[in-house]
């Protein structure tokens, strides 16, 4: 019976996802996530379950396919309690990528508007954080700041999923 | 007391006359108040009329009693009494309605003679209930035909003129075939009353019998709009005014359904199994059509139309079952289903009134009958849309409304003989039971499909233009509480109507051994939200709500991007369209010559009527070719035409010698 | 008085388990992936979280938008109350299965109706094919429920999982057994009929008409779901073993819990292993999917009307 040695490897097997120890958070990320951010996570059930909405803000995907990245067997952001979700109304995490583009500028504002209160802007990726290699460009406002508050910043072009949950689990203080 | 209860049953035909001769007197607004204050009258009269039969049914009420020798006498018994209630209350309902309703379109309409009409309406109606002898039956049933023809053209448009012909030469039709059935069962004698041609019917050999039946069949059935007769239906109600629709739907199919009843239950001896399966085949056949129309058009009143053929089809399709059972010695099933039946034809009536009342106002408000440019009044007329609601669910059949509970006992009475007979009688309950579900289903999307697309969301089209009159929305407001009430005392109007044994106690409804208290389901339902209300104000004291545009990808949105109805019954077009066959076409035209590329394209989604399609229409050809070739005789040579006149002699001296 | 004492603790029950029950299953799910996944006991956070937000409102709703989230976790509720869940003899007698299936249906469409009201596109998409699915399911609904009526001699719902029927006593309901599990991943919008899981609109139903609700009420309908799926698969589960009857003991009560908590675990992991080993059919192909489970329940009608 194939099925059962499958269920055994799934259920009683060695796990594939990394072990939670692994992504201890830097000291770095821990300064970065201000006194707000803390505020609304202890309101939150201290962020136990938080849904995640992904807003495009003219990236050049490369954090996309790393966000892609946080969902597979290995990384399982799941098991944080973080899902991604298909409206701004079910989310209470925003992940901005990209310089926010002239073109989009109206979309990320309105997913920051659409998005319910109290909500953690997330910006993901140097573009966000800063504006990048396209700061002062005439075509980008910039970055994520610029055009809804951000609470929390992860650099990196693109950061990589471990920098990413390391990030999260820093600010989000999630023990295991 | 029973003189009394006469004179008012005699009072109530006299106030209906009484409004149409007043309506006659001019266009001034006072006549058409007056005509609908007395119409009110007639129907308090007929209703109180009507609850003194219900509360003592074995005296029936007979007038005109003293003129026995120059007219028929009328009389009223429970059964008719049922009915001459329905016509009573939606009568009074529609005489409201109409106060302001034809006032805003009097430069429409010829105010006088519209009133005028529906008083002879009434009274036709009338007539045909209290009368128990051919004459006056005949004489009602085209007072009836005649005035509710004129009723539909009455906005003389070029469309309401063709579906007003189209219902003439069908309800004309079914008149014929039923005074040719009445003169054939009494042998050529038309002032003969019921009960005498009941006694010569039992004598009646069978196959007079099975053709008078057909041609019942087709007369009622004709009126009542079951397929194949049922074209002019969907063509005439959306024709007529919306209070007229309300009329035609609501009572005047109810009055074909009681005729067809009055002649299978006292005139006709049992029909056999084979009458019984035609009837209730092609109720159910017509249950299916309907409602499948009923999901994909896209007219508001028509919509309405082919739920009201799904209904009828239910209706002929418990009574088919009725007699069926009755046949096949299934006392207990004969019983349930004639009383879901009438209890479904009542609840039809109350919901279907509703319904086309408040078509009327919605199509008012945004001056188009198609749904696909309506949407958003439940913001602007919140009251009507809350009526509308509970009209709509009642009409999906869904507790704890009526005509669920008249679905209920038909469903339980099919459940519980489903074993205790021959294979063949178990096949046909099954399918019985199956195919109604299916239209149960279907009907749910029809009618939720014409409240959300029409109340809810934005405005696809214009925004409202006129806003109900209160006594619009009065009559509107009391047909949704009637089916909220029919559905809860259940079991007290069973009780009335003469279907006792299917009540367990005053509140609890009974069919053999399965008991449902409808009010309780209602007080649970009502609970259980409460209990939900009360939860959510203890557990999250969040309040503060922030109004945003809808969602779409972080694009602001508009009424253009909203769901249609067309969009919204795809599927079923989709998954039905080997029975719906509707026809799409896409037309490419280019629109500069130098480039290919630069098209416009014009999509069609025709929705077709397959009955039309395969039937009237290629036998309309058919007589047109036929007459064509017969055309030819007409020569003008007047040899020729001596000769036709010989042969014709000779034949018929042949044939009758 | 002891009906009413059980029937509180029935309903708490259910509605106290409801929520671990969509945790649980997609904790499976997440196991049979590969993945560690989620803790079953983070839908109870999701739902608290969701209950601490505001409301953003679409600036398109009516009162409809407002009343549907009442209309649909009461009807939920109406549920857990009247089926004889965790005692065989509990549950309200003069509610019968067609009842039950209109009150089903009336769920669906205050669903729809909320899905349509935020007068976008992708709620109207999924109010369609919600009201389609609803629509189609119907017979099928019905001819189970007068299938199983039928053994056991009446459709009330406490006759029903009563009197010791399982599908292992009477193995002529086992095709109606399939039809009620075909059933019950057509109304609790799981695979092969819908994705719970998607993020993406265009291949969304259930999830699609909800798009539009945030804060408290997003959570009701959330709420709502769960105890829908957690009584289906306590019906399911009520097929397979027998409930003890209601009696006002430890051992009893301890009895009843006990046999809910193990319906709901391998009835999760059941739907979890069904969901794992299937995709998900294409919304156009549905028909074949509720003829099948049409065709099902008929043949089982038909079948213990043979027997």
């Amino acid at each position: 019976m194939y099925i059962l040695k499958l269920l055994r490897t799934l259920f009683l097997g060695p796990r594939v996802t990394e072990k939670m120890s692994s992504f201890s958070a830097s000291d770095e990320t821990l300064e970065s996530a201000g006194k707000e951010l803390k505020e609304i996570i202890d309101s939150l059930y201290a962020g136990r379950s938080l849904r995640i909405r992904a807003v495009d803000g003219g990236s050049t995907n490369a954090e996309e396919i790393e966000l892609t990245a946080l969902g597979n067997a290995y990384y399982d952001i799941e098991r944080f309690g973080l899902s991604f979700v298909a409206s701004p109304r079910h989310a209470d995490m925003l992940f901005v990528t990209g310089p926010v583009t002239r073109n989009l500028e109206t979309a990320v504002r309105t997913t920051y508007e659409a998005a319910p209160q109290p909500c953690i802007v997330v910006a993901v990726g140097d573009g966000a954080c800063t504006g990048g290699i396209w700061k002062d460009s005439y075509a980008v406002v910039g970055a994520v700041e610029n055009v809804i508050p951000v609470h929390l910043k992860i650099p990196g072009d693109p950061p990589s999923p471990t920098q990413m949950l390391e990030a999260l689990t820093g600010a989000l203080k999630k023990h295991s | 007391m029973l003189w009394l209860s006469e004179n008012i049953l005699f009072a109530s035909l006299l106030f209906t006359v009484l409004s149409g001769v007043i309506a006659l007197g001019g266009r001034a607004l006072v006549f058409h108040k007056l005509s609908q204050i007395l119409l009110v009258v007639s129907g308090i009269l007929g209703l109180s009329a009507s609850f003194k039969i219900f509360l003592a049914p074995e005296r029936g009420l007979q007038i005109l009693v003293e003129f026995a020798e120059f007219s028929p006498v009328f009389q009223l018994d429970l059964f008719g009494a049922i009915f001459f209630s329905l016509i009573s209350f939606v009568s009074i309902l529609c005489a409201i309605y109409a106060r302001p309703y034809v006032r805003s379109y009097q430069e429409t309409y010829h105010v006088p003679s519209l009133n005028a009409l529906v008083a002879a309406f009434v009274l036709g109606m009338q007539i045909v209930i209290l009368s128990h002898s051919t004459l006056a039956f005949m004489t009602g049933w085209e007072v009836m035909s005649i005035a509710s023809f004129f009723l539909v053209l009455s906005d003389r448009s070029q469309s309401a003129i063709r579906a007003a012909l189209l219902y003439l030469v069908m309800t004309h039709l079914g008149a014929a075939a039923l005074l040719a059935a009445f003169l054939l069962l009494s042998q050529g004698s038309l002032f003969i009353d019921f009960s005498t041609l009941a006694s010569m019917a039992w004598i009646a050999p069978s196959w007079l019998l099975w053709t008078c039946f057909g041609l019942f069949f087709f007369g009622f059935g004709s009126k009542a709009g079951i397929a194949p007769f049922h074209v002019w239906l969907p063509e005439a109600h959306p024709a007529a005014p919306s209070h007229i629709s309300a009329f035609m739907s609501g009572v005047m199919l109810k009055v074909a359904i009681y005729g067809f009843l009055r002649v299978l239950l006292f005139i006709l001896p049992p029909i056999g199994t084979g009458a019984s399966l035609v009837v209730l085949g092609v109720g159910l056949l017509t249950a299916l059509y309907g409602v499948l129309y009923a999901v994909v058009d896209r007219d508001f009143k028509r919509t309405l139309a082919f739920s009201s053929i799904e209904n009828i089809g239910l209706i002929f399709a418990m009574i088919g079952m009725a007699f069926f059972a009755a046949d096949r010695g299934l006392d207990g099933l004969y019983q349930t289903a004639i009383v879901a039946a009438v209890f479904f034809t009542i609840a039809h009536a109350l919901f279907k009134t509703g319904l086309f009342l408040v078509s009327g106002v919605v199509v008012r408000a945004v001056h188009t009958r198609n749904i696909e440019m309506m949407g958003g009044l439940a913001k602007r007329l919140p009251g009507l849309s809350i009526s509308f609601c509970v009209l709509a669910l009642a009409a999906a059949s869904l507790p704890p409304f009526g005509p669920f509970f008249g679905e209920w006992i038909f469903f339980q009475g099919l459940l519980q003989s489903f074993s205790t007979t021959s294979p063949l009688v178990s096949a046909v309950l099954i399918f019985t039971f199956a195919l109604l579900a299916l239209v149960g289903g279907l009907a749910i999307f029809a009618m939720v499909k014409l409240f959300a697309l029409s109340m809810l969301a934005e405005p696809r089209g214009k925004e409202v233009h006129e806003l109900p009159a209160s006594g619009e929305l009065l009559s509107i407001g009391v047909c949704a509480v009637a089916v909220l009430v029919l559905g809860i005392y259940a079991p007290t109007v069973l009780t009335l109507i003469g279907g006792v044994s299917l009540t367990a106690s005053p509140v609890e409804l009974a069919v053999g051994s399965a008991t449902i208290q409808p009010s309780l389901i209602l007080w649970l339902l009502i609970g259980c939200v409460f209990l939900v209300w009360v939860g959510r104000r203890l557990v999250s004291r969040v309040e503060h709500e922030r109004e945003y545009h809808g969602w779409d990808c972080g694009q602001p949105i508009n009424a253009s991007m909203e769901y249609t109805a067309t969009a919204f019954s795809a599927p079923i077009r989709f998954f039905f369209r080997l029975i719906l066959r509707t026809k799409k076409q896409i037309e490419t035209r280019p629109v500069a010559a130098t480039n290919p590329w630069i098209v416009s394209h014009t999509s069609t989604l025709n929705l077709r009527s397959i009955w039309m399609d395969y039937g009237y229409i290629p036998a309309g050809r058919f007589l047109l070719g036929t007459a064509q070739h017969v055309k030819r005789i007409q020569s003008g040579n007047v040899r020729f035409y001596l000769l036709l006149i010989f042969v014709t002699l000779i034949l018929t001296l042949w044939i009758a010698l | 008085m002891i009906t009413i004492l059980m029937l509180i603790i029935q309903v708490i029950l259910v509605l106290l388990i409801a929520p671990f029950v969509t945790g649980l299953i997609r904790w499976f799910k997440a196991r049979l992936q590969g993945r560690q996944g989620a803790s079953p006991l983070l839908m109870y956070f999701a739902l608290l979280t969701t209950l601490k937000k505001e409301h953003v409102i679409s600036a398109s709703r009516s009162w409809m938008f407002r009343f549907v989230p009442f209309m649909v976790l009461g009807v939920a509720v109406f549920l857990a109350l009247s089926l004889p869940l965790v005692f065989s003899d509990g549950g309200i007698a003069h509610v019968d299965l067609f009842v039950l299936a209109g009150v089903l249906a009336l769920s669906s469409v205050f669903l729809v109706f909320g899905g349509l009201d935020a007068a976008t596109a992708f709620g109207g998409m999924g109010a369609s094919r919600e009201m389609t699915l609803a629509a189609l399911i119907e017979p099928a609904v019905l001819t189970t429920f007068a299938a199983f009526a039928t053994v056991a001699g009446s459709a009330s719902v406490q006759s029903l999982f009563g009197q010791g029927m399982t599908a292992l006593t009477h193995p002529a309901l086992l095709l109606s057994f399939s039809a009620l599990i075909l059933i019950t991943l057509a109304e609790n919008a799981r695979y092969p009929v819908d994705n719970p899981a998607t993020h993406l609109e265009l291949t969304m139903v259930h999830e699609a008409m909800v798009l539009e609700y945030s804060g408290p009420y997003l959570a009701m309908l959330e709420y709502a779901s769960s105890i829908k799926l957690t009584v289906f698969l306590l019906v399911l589960g009520n097929l397979v073993w027998i409930k003890p009857e209601m009696y006002l003991d430890a051992p009893t009560i301890g009895l009843g819990v006990l046999g809910v908590l193990v319906s709901v675990c391998v009835g999760s992991f059941v739907l979890a292993l069904l969901e794992s080993s299937m995709a998900k059919m294409r919304f156009f192909r549905m028909q074949e999917y509720m003829s099948i489970a049409f065709f099902l329940a008929l043949s089982g009608l038909i079948l213990i009307l043979v027997v």
